[in-house]
């Protein structure tokens, strides 16, 4: 059960908002200070960040609990709720080609966000067609290839097209009728340049999941008659943000998926001007940026913000009150 | 793997070739069987939990392995001609042979294994007896002498066919001519070796059958057995479905015989339903069912005269 005042206010699309009123009011009842916008943006992200590592401790304290049947079902399950915060982060996308059988970890410049796990890959265990665009048409729906053969090689409506239209993020197109053995129709309007290489794949064929191997195993590995790593049971290793692909054959564009845990987005409390000295929230700034964490996590981030801000302006009554309530957050879990 | 339409049954959708899917619906996936037992027998709540999927995949391969070495029953059969080299060279997912038979004038004829050796490598030898070598100081080999007199038709053979020492009969065509001599009238005929077909030896480390010279241009039939492997393509391992749960039981017992402080009554129950499962399964392969047993038990009342 949450506790006093802290949720009345809470909305969950302001609620950073709501967080930084909360902190001010604690903050300024006792004439402890006051903390910028530009403090608590920091102190927020930090918080948020604290909050998120503990989700996958907490996911797996509960696991621990299940498996000493000290844990409920139906609205005792826990678990649950863990599993549905850390999806909020889910992500899945195809991977950049790096060279080769070589692909790029998720980053913000390949797929739109870093990421904190990477929970899968999966690997088209076969590519349709592919090839490099000749030519445009069709209000640039048109994939034009004059040395294909679309048809022969079995492209249907549906099929994914994999194409790197801005280097290095792949964009994955669908295709909507063949045209001929030269000409398919895809979903969006994108293809506006030729010579851009392509690669099309059928959904079905994307049911090969990679599994990822330390450096120490992967030699012996490959050299085994009966683990060696094929399409049909395929393995990487990583490397610093590259991810190596086995068996070398998988080298298209498009041809690794991933499903990963992004980290949440920074929160950024945003304002427009000054009034009597204090800024006016605002949330239609381009930059503004709301905490991704539930709404029944307000009271840790107080606490935790709480905890920074105290550490900052040398209060050492805030950063003891925030731990207060971050203990019994804590026991009530 | 999804179930089947009956058009892609019988006629593979209509892509060739058309017979891929024939009595497909027999046999279950190598990958359905890791992705089932990573579904179901590997997870939190699980005795198995934290493996890595290769190690899942070996055990799931071993079990299939043995399963095939002699659980299957499923023999696969080759036909080749024997040419001058007399040999017949091992299928590429050879382990083990069944029977090798010469198939001549309608007729299925097992061979018999010969008990003598019938190659051998030879070295090069200078007066003397002295060896010679290479720069790399490996020795020089030569074809040996047993090899080209059973090529060349001169090595004699202590099973009653044509190159038996005492088959002197020109036209001999059918290799009887032992009726024709006193063979084995005062101790007996040496059953082991009277056989007028010819005979062959397994060269397991060369990879190759060696026949004698009797074979020459006949076609010879390989009945043996594989791993299952299907030559790597992980795709196409399978296995009967009647053994579905005993691979998984395999996998289950493989795994916690293998991991440290599992207590040993959980190891003893793993084992015990693996071996009652593989039990199961090879009875229910048997098809062991009234009708079949019928025809055997009608010929016990047969009056012997």
């Amino acid at each position: 059960m949450t506790s006093f005042f802290l949720l009345i206010f809470v909305k969950k699309k302001a609620m950073i908002n709501a967080v930084r009123n909360t902190i001010l009011a604690i903050l300024n009842k006792n004439n402890y200070g006051y903390i910028s916008p530009s403090d608590f943006n920091l102190f927020a992200k930090q918080a948020q960040l604290d909050i998120f590592d503990e989700y996958f401790i907490a996911y797996n304290n509960q696991i621990n609990k299940e498996n000493g049947r000290v844990s409920g079902t139906g609205y005792a399950d826990i678990k649950k709720g863990y599993e549905e915060v850390i999806d909020t982060f889910s992500v899945t996308s195809s991977l950049s080609q790096s060279a080769g059988n070589q692909y790029i970890v998720p980053t913000p410049a390949t797929t739109g966000s870093d990421y904190y796990l990477l929970n899968k890959l999966l690997i088209y265990s076969s590519i349709t067609s592919s090839g490099v665009t000749t030519a445009i048409g069709g209000g640039n729906t048109n994939l034009i290839d004059n040395t294909a053969t679309f048809q022969t090689d079995g492209v249907s409506a549906g099929d994914v097209v994999s194409v790197v239209l801005s280097n290095p993020v792949v964009a994955n197109l669908t295709v909507v009728s063949v045209t001929n053995q030269t000409t398919l129709v895809v979903n969006f309007a994108s293809l506006t340049t030729t010579s851009v290489p392509y690669t099309i794949y059928k959904k079905v064929n994307l049911k090969n999941e990679a599994e990822q191997v330390t450096h120490s195993k992967i030699t012996m590995l490959t050299k085994s008659m009966l683990t060696a790593p094929n399409i049909t049971f395929p393995a990487y290793t990583q490397e610093g943000g590259i991810l190596t692909l086995h068996p070398d054959s998988i080298s298209a564009i498009g041809r690794v998926v991933c499903q990963y845990i992004r980290y949440p987005k920074d929160p950024k409390w945003t304002y427009v001007s000054l009034t009597g000295g204090e800024p006016i929230f605002s949330q239609s700034q381009s930059d503004y940026q709301d905490f991704e964490l539930p709404p029944d996590d307000v009271n840790n981030l107080v606490a935790r913000i709480l905890q920074y801000a105290g550490m900052s302006i040398r209060e050492i009554a805030t950063v003891q009150f925030g731990q207060s309530i971050e203990q019994q957050e804590n026991q009530e879990q | 793997m999804a179930y089947l339409s009956q058009y892609q049954y019988y006629e593979n959708a209509g892509t060739a070739p058309t017979d891929k899917n024939w009595g497909s619906y027999q046999y279950v996936g190598l990958e359905d069987i890791v992705n089932n037992f990573q579904l179901m027998y590997s997870g939190n709540h699980s005795l198995v939990n934290n493996e890595e999927r290769f190690k899942i995949l070996f055990h799931a391969k071993r079990g299939i392995q043995e399963l095939n070495y002699d659980a299957f029953m499923e023999i696969k059969a080759l036909e080749l001609t024997v040419y001058d080299n007399l040999t017949f060279v091992l299928p590429s997912d050879y382990v083990n042979w069944i029977r090798i038979s010469l198939y001549k004038d309608g007729w299925l004829r097992p061979l018999n294994e010969n008990i003598q050796v019938n190659s051998a490598q030879s070295y090069l030898q200078g007066a003397g007896g002295t060896l010679t070598f290479n720069a790399d100081g490996t020795v020089i080999t030569n074809t040996s002498t047993l090899d080209t007199e059973r090529k060349n038709g001169q090595q004699n053979s202590i099973y009653l066919n044509q190159n038996n020492a005492v088959d002197q009969v020109e036209d001999d065509n059918a290799s009887d001519f032992y009726s024709d001599y006193s063979i084995g009238a005062r101790y007996g005929l040496n059953t082991e070796t009277a056989n007028v077909n010819p005979t062959f030896r397994i060269d397991k480390k060369a990879g190759v059958i060696n026949f004698d010279s009797t074979m020459l241009n006949e076609n010879c039939i390989l009945e043996y057995i594989s791993d299952g492997m299907e030559g790597g393509d992980d795709s196409q391992v399978s296995v009967n479905k009647l053994f579905e749960d005993y691979v998984y039981a395999y996998i289950e017992y493989a795994i916690l015989n293998s991991k440290f402080n599992v207590q040993e009554y959980i190891i003893n129950r793993a084992r015990k339903r693996k071996t009652a499962l593989l039990r199961n399964a090879k009875i229910r392969l048997s098809n062991i069912h009234p009708g079949r047993l019928l025809m055997n038990l009608r010929g016990q009342n047969k009056w012997i005269k």
